[in-house]
């Protein structure tokens, strides 16, 4: 039975490749079907704010990335409450859909029953 | 133990240095690494052109001796090393780069290479940051 | 599963150890590399918050970052060298690096 492997993305969008690698890593591990799961956490959170504008830093758009998860077959993609609600940034309007807001008590449970994670 | 150990960090940094004498201890327990792969600024740690002062621990140079001399196999992502300007041969050809600073042992490969050392190992460990 | 959380950034800097502090299982352990071992800095409040939880917090601190820095490893943590680091790593069913 394939390993199971949780990235946590804690990097701002633009603050340097750090968010799209994490990401890259993501669907690297659901192109080849294995069972991966993704959670944002502190500044990773602002990659869910909507209404950015990447052209306005000559950066790509990660909008696509985002939203091509659940065609790499990556459905479990979740948000820190807490990293949320310290920024100011509403659950219910995030950019990218399906997202789930995930209490502190939450969050432990997800790290323990993955068999691998990787914090970046 | 099979260990698949993921290094995030360039020479310079105390976490490559850190990453290198943990993955020595794990051979020296007799321990087994199925593969050490470099992501991120990682990839600088592979580079064959760093240069220390002689008084300095050389740690780019002592990654690629240890992976020689235990015939690890030692995969640097092709992605991040493009984008940070760590070319082997091949690259540079390609890309019609004038400069070669990736070489053996190191090969360049793709973030499956990661994955798979994650599906084969019994612990991965990650270092990076400082 | 357990998980052997790592950490090698400076508290005073960064957020690292106050969620990693927030998010650590009871059976979890903590080890404290590089800069990270600023948080024993006595007299400091992430030396405080931590010794709030040494009861019950499982900590480990890499030995030769506490000797660069002149830091003293607390009774109630475990200082280590490499190949007892590589035993923890082991000895938990993952390892957790905050990068």
């Amino acid at each position: 039975m394939a390993k199971s492997l949780l990235i946590i993305s804690r990097q701002a969008p633009w603050s340097g490749p750090g968010a799209k690698e994490a990401l890259d890593l993501v669907l690297a591990g659901g192109a080849f079907d294995l069972p991966i799961a993704l959670m944002f956490m502190d500044d990773g959170v602002f990659q869910l704010v909507p209404g950015q504008n990447a052209a306005a830093l000559q950066q790509k758009n990660l909008q696509a990335n985002l939203q091509a998860l659940s065609m790499f077959g990556v459905d479990d993609v979740f948000a820190c409450g807490h990293s949320l609600a310290e920024r100011g940034i509403s659950p219910a309007h995030l950019a990218v859909d399906d997202v789930h807001a995930l209490s502190t008590d939450e969050v432990r449970a997800l790290i323990d029953r993955f068999d691998q994670v990787i914090t970046l | 133990m099979k260990f698949a150990i993921a290094l995030y960090s360039a020479a310079h940094a105390p976490s490559s240095r850190r990453a290198l004498r943990f993955a020595e201890a794990a051979l020296a327990s007799g321990h087994e690494i199925v593969r050490l792969f470099f992501y991120q600024d990682g990839v600088h740690s592979a580079s064959s052109n760093v240069v220390t002062p002689q008084d300095e621990q050389d740690i780019a140079q002592q990654w690629a001796a240890f992976v020689s001399q235990h015939q690890l196999d030692g995969v640097v992502c092709i992605a991040a090393a493009l984008r940070r300007g760590v070319l082997n041969e091949d690259e540079a050809a390609r890309y019609e780069r004038p400069a070669v600073n990736l070489q053996a042992p190191w090969e360049l490969s793709g973030l499956g290479q990661l994955h798979d050392a994650i599906q084969s190992a019994d612990r991965l460990i990650c270092f990076g940051g400082p | 599963m357990t998980t052997l959380h790592v950490l090698s950034h400076s508290p005073f800097s960064d957020t690292r150890l106050s969620s990693c502090l927030r998010v650590l299982g009871t059976d979890d352990a903590l080890l404290l590399t590089g800069d990270a071992v600023y948080a024993l800095q006595p007299q400091s409040s992430p030396l405080k918050a931590l010794e709030e939880k040494s009861a019950t917090l499982k900590l480990f601190v890499l030995e030769e970052d506490l000797l660069a820095r002149h830091i003293d490893c607390p009774q109630w943590a475990t200082a280590v060298d490499y190949p007892a680091f590589v035993e923890l790593s082991i000895h938990y069913d993952k390892v957790n690096s905050w990068l």
